[in-house]
């Protein structure tokens, strides 16, 4: 585990443009729903887009640096590797999330950086007012649950071939959408019906991305650690599950794989 | 001399690559999900932001500016990525050391690859258009205003033609790095999507960008042809349909010319430089 994720730190600190360009389309694309915002006159909401910003460099890094790593790592000839070693497989996916949640850390940093002093110089009225420790508690499990999600779907990707990029572009905008990156996407200022709210509950950005949002601009005076804990206990179980089902599949997928003696062809 | 056949197979196969992975009616359809659900999280982000700040009133006209604006800057977005699968993922795929072997630049194929990602693009953009017209207009009790009638839909159909050279020079200007570098490729076009998310006026108007930002967008041809394509079927957006195709084409021809010549420059250099087959440049 420690190895794998001492790899993905390597590769992207070892090489610091990585940052630069990795932070490219969250920024910009977190300054275009600012600009958004800001352009319709719905100034208090600019904070959304920066979170949204925030949130989707690591949804990015979940899609295309864990999902769809193994399916790169076969074409690499890496993946035969891990196989030979004796290190779980398990282990070395959360390896890859410790390192690509520490890697994309600069990015999300930048984003609020940015963000923070574009409402600085334009004096806007973000309420920021609420408690950082539920913040950091939130933020923590959501990045949790949302790697377990990685884990799991990387499982899957084991079946896929060339499809697994196809299917990372699929998935990437819905998952956006119905977790509400840049709005709420559950609950009373929610515009999805009941039906659509709970299939975006499964997915763990959704009540990450409500928790955080409550945590950071909570009404001021309201008690945020409580307003959040139910949102907590939740992600902390999608966490548990998604990690039991990863680790279910993957040695299902595995045991599959190697039976049909398609685990490790390069390309499909 | 350009061979309309190496064109024409050059299109097929990016036809092939973009639909042939599962059956080709699935994966139209899959590749309308992206774009349907970018119009989708713009137009809530402006019915929500008008719907519970107190001093803003919704508009429906606005609500149409930005659903169209987002599903045309996704269908010129899909653009951005085709130099780079057809370049970056032919090296590693082995494809493209078969194209540079032939006779033809490998420019003939680039521009086969765009012409099927503009088709592809043309279909997926205007479905998810029309799908998130039905599902905005139900789910937020809305009535959008657009107009879809013979006359429209050929002024958009214009428009789209309008934004080809423009994008066949986005792709030489990807294509070209992609054919030198094999670092970070996969990025560049992300920060090319993320520009054009914010100086193509596709979701708010240019003019809310500090100067002398916004008069460089407002020459971009994509931003004029964000502007006509959307003056075609959005009544009211006060602008000259005419005048943003006329400056869409001429800036797209312009910035075509300067896109082939870099991309041709690149080609030979990495042909000197032998670099053109390996996956790691």
């Amino acid at each position: 585990m420690k190895a794998r994720a001492l790899v993905r730190l390597w590769s992207i600190f070892g090489e610091p443009l990585w940052i630069v360009v990795s932070m490219g389309f969250p920024v910009l694309s977190s300054l275009a729903f600012f600009l958004l915002y800001y352009s319709m006159g719905a100034v208090s909401y600019v904070g959304f887009a920066v979170l949204g910003g925030v949130m989707v460099s690591f949804w990015g890094n979940v899609l295309w640096s864990m999902a769809s790593q193994f399916n790169w790592d076969k074409q690499e000839g890496l993946f035969e590797i891990y196989l030979t070693s004796p290190a779980s497989i398990s282990a070395i996916l959360i390896g890859m999330s410790v390192g690509g949640i520490i890697g994309t850390l600069p990015s999300a940093a930048i984003v609020t950086a940015f963000g923070w002093t574009l409402i600085s110089v334009l004096q806007l009225p973000v309420p920021v007012v609420g408690s950082w420790l539920a913040v950091a508690l939130t933020f923590a499990l959501t990045l949790a649950s949302l790697y377990a999600m990685g884990m799991t779907l990387s499982s899957l990707y084991l079946v896929y071939g060339r499809e697994a990029e196809s299917m990372n572009n699929v998935l990437q905008e819905p998952v956006s959408l119905l977790s509400g990156m840049y709005f709420p996407s559950v609950g009373t200022f929610s515009p999805f019906p009941s039906a659509v709210q709970i299939v975006a509950s499964l997915i763990p950005l959704t009540i990450g991305m409500n928790a955080l949002r409550l945590a950071l601009f909570s009404t001021p005076g309201a008690d945020t650690l409580a307003l959040v804990f139910p949102s907590l206990a939740i992600l902390a179980a999608m966490a548990v599950v998604f990690m039991a089902v990863s680790a279910y599949s993957l040695k299902a997928l595995e045991y599959k794989g190697r039976k049909d003696g398609t685990i490790s062809v390069r390309i499909r | 001399m350009i061979s309309v056949r190496s064109l024409m197979a050059s299109a097929w196969m990016g036809i092939q690559h973009d639909l042939a992975w599962t059956t080709p009616l699935a994966s139209l359809l899959l590749q309308v999900v992206a774009p349907f659900a970018s119009a989708m999280s713009v137009s809530i982000i402006y019915w929500f932001g008008t719907r519970f700040s107190p001093a803003l009133t919704f508009d429906a006209a606005r609500l149409a500016f930005v659903m169209v604006g987002s599903t045309l800057y996704a269908h010129v977005a899909a653009y951005a990525w085709v130099p780079t699968v057809a370049i970056a993922e032919g090296k590693n795929l082995a494809v493209f050391p078969h194209i540079y072997l032939t006779s033809r630049s490998t420019a003939v194929y680039v521009t086969g690859r765009m012409f099927s990602a503009f088709a592809i693009s043309v279909a997926t953009s205007m479905m998810a258009l029309a799908t998130a017209y039905y599902v905005l207009g139900s789910m937020l009790h809305a009535a959008i205003p657009l107009v879809v009638n013979p006359g429209s839909v050929a002024l958009l159909a214009v428009a789209l033609l309008a934004n080809l050279p423009g994008a066949l020079a986005l792709g030489y200007l990807l294509g070209a790095y992609s054919l030198y570098a094999s670092k970070f490729e996969w990025s560049l076009p992300g920060y090319v999507a993320g520009l054009l998310m914010v100086f193509s006026g596709a979701l708010f108007s240019t003019s809310i960008l500090p100067w002398p930002l916004s008069t460089a967008a407002d020459y971009l041809p994509y931003t004029q042809f964000i502007a006509a394509a959307r003056s075609a079927i959005v009544p009211g957006t006060g602008v000259d349909y005419w005048a943003s195709i006329v400056f869409s084409l001429i800036g797209g021809l312009l910035l075509m010319g300067f896109s082939l010549w870099v991309y041709l420059a690149a080609e030979r250099r990495a042909r000197r430089d032998g670099v053109l087959d390996r996956r790691l440049a």
